[in-house]
């Protein structure tokens, strides 16, 4: 009886204990001593094109591929290591480079990647790749830092180095295809939530992981931007949920059913989690009351948009985004594309611009909603 | 599985070599060294010095970790939280040398430290209070994890100076520097589990427990000990994993314990204890990492890459048991 | 034992304390709605549940509805309290649950309800002071010395296995969490936990068997990941959905036979195979469908979002295998044999049990299972994502150990892993609902798993005694 009443109030004593001192919410702003540069605020618009005038060009930041012969106009070998294989997102950036190599016509390009979204796998395929002997490299890194090292060793074994979705080191690769810009997708999330639930909105948001580079940038790009823009937002907090449907819907309940009435919106940070949410907004039949804003593919989200749950989901098309990656890799090897250049010629995309540097930027950030969802299959 | 214990008269060479081919590494090592062939005339980017080394470099981690979880599944346990501590001893060690300032000898030692405390605590509750390895270690999977998560708060550690890559990134009379690490590990700790009183005590506790117990060993003190061993070296392999990614995370080392246990049984060690050998598990390593690399040289995806190695891991046993089996019987 | 110490215990009036207070809860109950809307008349839960204003209240939301059942839980414990005098102490424990049961969810509704509208105080003065002091007391009677219970009647009894334990832990962190946040224990909260992983505990009910067997499954993350694609495949395909669900459940026992095939007649470990499997199965996974999702699926395909009854048909199908699976595991020959293979292989081979037929059963089983669980998971929402949960594995292997199944074989039940499932994931609710931080979130479901193994060590230790 004493031994169960002991075990009875150590549990209560460590429940009590790890509620009251944590309780504190750690909110997580995403900060990872990033900078944030917030765009301005929204109905301000037309200032975006005055700023890009006024900026200097930053000097061209990324690396240099050690030189051999030139392959100018000659056919390549490429490799496209995504994050991981095996998930919609990277299907549609390959099918993008598929397009790009069948038009260029002097490119052959396959995808291959790790089976996890795993540092360590995706270098091993990397370094692979770099001894069999191939000789364009396109990668979507799942950490900035760690795939450095190998980047390095393909760009001094004369192999040509592009970056797509998730970028590493500026110096570890030649140029990176920034799909939209971190602030930007941070100003049309808050944006389009505001749009639906008011300047005083509270909401949650629904994310794969603290860790992930990508996520971490828009979670303070929309940090710093709602503070300055729309200080009465109220965030309510941001659940893990790694890249899991079912973990992603029922984190999107919990939300639901913790804050009540109290939940204006939730946002989704990957392409998982959106439709996730929207799908457990809509079984709690709450589509009035709580806004799905977020980051996924059209496909996806048609059931939601069609049916009215869901209004808008912003995303770049990662087709094109491959397709662009390709065209910029091709421009590099034939010498049209060099550092101090401006743009780039990237097929029908025509002509992209050059920012921070080293980065190619596809356009803004595009959003779906019923009129042209149904434009898109992806 | 000594090839050579308890003969009654002393073998000539050819039996001995006989018996060495048919034994559990034997054939392992046949496995490899047909795959190994057959990779080699695919493409002749395989068969490279630089190849080669290079893949030393990236087995290192699983190799240190296969070691003592040898040794562990011996005695019938195993450990699943190896990848966690891996994890937390990289974030320990980031953390101490980025936020508390410490020297980053300091905290490379810290990191050290708190993985092998990790490994202790592991064996602790095995030993003392009798919690079943698979259940103790399932629930430090999540606790480590969990405490590497809580302490970085999901920041990582980056910027280290440049002596700290020789570890992982360096090399040593033209060999990565892990490598060596690694062969002196196993050298050391192959002869520790086939030549000294250790390692017959640790056949004996999977053989039979209670038996060993009451013939007088000291299990408790000898399953403390390999979990700790096994918390240390997963701290090492972090120590050389950040060393060789230059960055710290709190997912690093997710899902190696599969990689490491796979390696293992591939190497003979049976799950149920009793048998095995360090030798065996180094083949098992080297096979799967191999394959890895090999594959892709010849223009598999990994797609394929992971039937493959699914498919010659129970194919690999699968013959072991048969020809093990035709041994006996003869 | 001492024989006088089991002498029969004189009825004494203290006796009768539950059936009192749990008249004076029902009746204040039912008196609730009259004093809240005296216009109505004497309402009952009927009319109140029907009319709009019960929405508005939010008694359906915060499971007000909890406390007619508890109330009778307490009139029924009450009975018994007068009939067996001598297990006064076992019944005064878990009456002393029920009325905090009572005043947990009645706490809940006041908030939620004042927080609305302040006058309400004042309209329901009696009945709430009636309701909350029979409530307090029916906890606080357990301060009352009883007599020493007879031996049958111990307390102890109650944790004799690791089911109670975890039974145990399962209402104490929902009576907690509940205190700390009500909303916690609105309906739709524990409906939608239990929902969501239902699929979960189907998996780890075929896991279960297998473990007691003294073998292990690694590979059936990615076979759920399989079976659902196929299933999803197959609808979108045109196949009818009854169809559709059942196929995945064949498929599933043809890749578990093959598996059991390895297992027991090449006499290849399990733990070998089902890594070879796992990554296999995987690999196949991601050739065969390059990770395209699979949408429009017809109405009719999702099984899970059925309630028939009015209940989620997930909860339904976890709760009927569980009990099949428990009278299944504890009545039938093969099921007792499952036991005996893994508890002594040897002895089972001596009493004429075929080994290889019982591995091929249980990992076919198994299969069968798992092609439920795919089920389950593919039909849960209107897309299927190609790639499993990253190691569902490990949580339904999890799920089962701590549940009490032992990995060396032998002892271990479904119900158990069940409710075990269900443990470990209202542990993760409700520390959201706690609002722990998330960067400790892990941490402490670690420490809480390890604390739910230790009870149960302490309590198998204190049994040896």
């Amino acid at each position: 009886m004493k031994k169960t009443l002991a075990i009875t109030l150590i549990l209560a004593l460590f429940l009590a204990l790890v509620s009251m001192p944590l309780s504190a919410q750690d909110r997580w702003d995403g900060s990872d001593e990033l900078d944030v540069n917030p765009l301005e605020c929204m109905g301000a618009e037309m200032m975006d094109d005055d700023m890009e005038e006024d900026m200097d060009m930053p000097e061209y930041d990324g690396g240099m591929v050690a030189m051999g012969d030139s392959m100018a106009g000659m056919d390549i070998v490429v490799v496209d290591v995504p994050k991981l294989i095996g998930i919609g997102y990277f299907g549609a950036t390959t099918l993008g480079q598929q397009l790009a190599a069948e038009e260029l016509g002097n490119v052959s390009v396959s995808t291959d990647g790790p089976t996890d979204a795993n540092i360590d796998d995706q270098i091993q395929v990397i370094d692979s790749y770099i001894t069999q002997g191939v000789d364009g490299i396109l990668f979507a890194a799942n950490d900035p830092v760690a795939i450095a090292p190998v980047l390095r060793k393909a760009l001094e074994a004369g192999i040509y180095v592009v970056g797509y979705d998730a970028n590493s080191e500026p110096d570890a690769r030649q140029w990176f295809v920034n799909q939209a810009e971190f602030n930007g997708i941070g100003k049309a999330l808050i944006d389009s939530l505001v749009d639906q639930k008011g300047e005083d909105a509270s909401f949650g948001i629904v994310t794969s992981t603290f860790t992930t580079p990508n996520q971490a940038r828009w979670v303070s790009e929309m940090w710093a931007y709602a503070t300055e823009c729309f200080p009465d937002l109220d965030w309510l907090e941001t659940l893990e949920a790694q890249e899991d449907a079912g973990l992603s819907f029922q984190q999107a309940q919990t939300l639901i059913n913790k804050y009540g009435e109290d939940l204006d919106g939730i946002i989704g940070l990957t392409s998982v989690a959106t439709p996730a949410s929207a799908d457990a907004v809509n079984q709690a039949d709450v589509c009035e009351d709580v806004a799905v804003v977020g980051l996924a593919l059209p496909n996806a989200m048609k059931p939601y948009v069609s049916t009215g749950c869901v209004r808008d989901v912003i995303l770049w098309n990662p087709v094109d985004l491959g397709y662009a990656a390709l065209y910029v890799l091709r421009a590099v090897v034939d010498g049209e594309f060099n550092p101090g250049d401006s743009s780039v010629m990237a097929g029908k995309l025509g002509e992209l611009m050059v920012v921070n540097g080293s980065e190619v930027l596809l356009g803004p950030p595009f959003v779906y909603n019923m009129d042209n969802i149904d434009d898109f299959d992806f | 599985m000594q090839a050579e214990k308890s003969k009654p008269r002393n073998p000539t060479v050819s039996e001995k070599l006989r018996h060495l081919l048919i034994s559990q590494e034997g054939v392992l090592f046949i496995i490899m060294l047909a795959s190994v062939l057959f990779l080699a005339t695919r493409t002749d980017k395989f068969l490279t010095v630089d190849n080669l080394l290079q893949q030393g470099r990236f087995m290192a981690e699983v190799g240190l970790i296969a070691i003592p979880m040898t040794y562990i599944i011996i005695t019938g346990g195993i450990d699943l939280s190896v990848g966690s501590i891996l994890g937390l001893t990289a974030i320990v060690l980031g953390w101490t040398w980025q936020e508390l300032g410490f020297p980053l000898e300091l905290a490379i030692i810290t990191g050290i430290i708190s993985g092998t405390v990790a490994g202790f605590v592991n064996g602790l509750f095995i030993v003392r209070v009798g919690v079943p390895p698979l259940i103790m270690t399932l629930a430090t999977l999540a606790l480590y994890r969990g405490l590497a998560e809580g302490i970085s708060q999901a920041r990582s550690a980056r910027g280290y100076p440049e002596w700290f890559f020789q570890l992982g990134q360096g090399e040593l009379l033209g060999i990565p520097t892990q490598l060596w690490l690694l062969i002196i590990a196993v050298v050391i700790f192959a002869i520790v589990l086939a030549r000294t009183r250790l390692g017959r005590a640790l056949y004996a506790i999977g053989n039979n427990e209670t038996g060993a117990r009451f013939s007088g060993l000291t299990v408790n003190r000898h399953l403390l000990f390999i979990y700790t061993f096994s918390g240390f070296m997963s701290a090492v392999a972090g120590y050389i994993f950040v060393s060789r990614v230059s960055t710290t995370r709190s997912d690093m080392g997710t899902g190696i314990e599969l990689d490491v246990i796979a390696a293992v049984v591939l190497g003979g060690t049976s799950i149920f204890g009793g048998t095995g050998s360090i030798p065996g598990t180094i083949i098992g390593v080297v096979l799967i990492q191999l394959l890895k690399n090999g594959l892709v040289l010849t223009g598999v995806t990994s797609d394929a890459t992971i039937v493959v190695i699914g498919s010659v891991l129970i194919f690999a046993i699968l013959v072991n048991n048969f020809i093990q089996r035709k041994r006996d019987e003869s | 034992m001492n024989k006088a110490k089991n002498a029969p215990v004189p009825r004494r009036p203290l006796h009768f304390i539950g059936i009192i207070l749990a008249l004076i809860i029902i009746g204040a109950y039912f008196l609730l709605p009259f004093v809240v809307q005296p216009e109505r008349g004497p309402s009952t839960v009927a009319v109140l549940t029907e009319s709009k204003k019960a929405n508005e209240l939010g008694l359906f939301k915060t499971g007000l509805e909890v406390i007619p059942l508890a109330s009778l839980g307490i009139l029924l414990l009450g009975i018994w309290n007068v009939m067996a005098p001598a297990a006064s102490r076992a019944i005064s424990l878990l009456m002393s649950v029920a009325g905090l049961l009572v005043i947990v969810y009645y706490i809940n509704f006041f908030r939620d309800y004042a927080a609305d509208e302040a006058t309400f105080i004042s309209q329901m003065d009696i009945a709430f002071w009636i309701m909350l002091v029979a409530g307090l007391l029916c906890v606080l009677q357990i301060l009352i010395p009883r007599p020493v219970p007879e031996e049958r009647y111990r307390i102890t009894k109650l944790f004799g296995n690791q089911e109670s334990v975890i039974l145990f832990g399962l209402l104490l962190l929902i009576f907690l969490v509940g205190i700390a946040n009500p909303r916690f224990l609105q309906e739709r909260n524990i409906s939608d936990i239990l929902q969501g992983n239902a699929y979960i505990a189907v998996a780890a009910l075929g896991m279960t068997m297998v473990i007691v067997t003294g073998n292990i499954d690694i590979s059936v993350g990615s076979l759920i990941g399989l079976l659902a694609v196929i299933s999803g495949r197959l609808v979108v395909a045109g196949v009818p959905s009854p169809l559709a669900w059942l196929i995945p459940l064949f498929v599933g026992a043809g890749i578990g036979a093959f598996i059991g095939f390895l297992v027991a007649y090449l006499r290849v470990p399990s733990i070998v195979v089902t890594l070879g499997m796992l990554s296999i199965i995987k690999g196949v996974l991601i050739i065969w469908t390059a990770g395209e999702r699979v949408t429009d699926m017809p109405a009719d395909y999702h099984l899970s979002q059925m309630r028939p009854l009015g209940i989620p048909m997930p909860i339904i199908i976890m709760v009927v295998l569980t009990i099949v699976v428990v009278l299944w595991m504890r009545y039938s020959a093969t099921g007792r044999a499952f036991y005996a293979l893994g508890g002594n292989a040897e002895a089972a081979r001596l009493s004429g049990l075929s080994r290889r037929r019982l591995l091929m059963t249980v990992f076919t089983l198994n299969g069968v299972f798992v092609g439920v669980a795919s089920v389950m998971y593919s039909t849960q929402f209107q897309i299927i994502q190609v790639t499993p949960p990253p190691a569902l594995e490990l949580s339904i292997i999890t799920a089962s150990v701590v549940g009490g199944v032992s990995i060396l074989g032998g002892t271990g039940t479904a119900i158990g892993s069940t409710l075990a499932t269900l443990l470990l994931n209202f542990i993760r609710s409700a520390m959201i609902f706690i609002n722990v931080s998330p960067f400790w979130l892990k941490t402490v479901q670690g420490l809480l798993i390890l604390v739910t193994v230790l009870a149960d060590l302490i309590r198998r230790r204190r049994q040896r005694l």
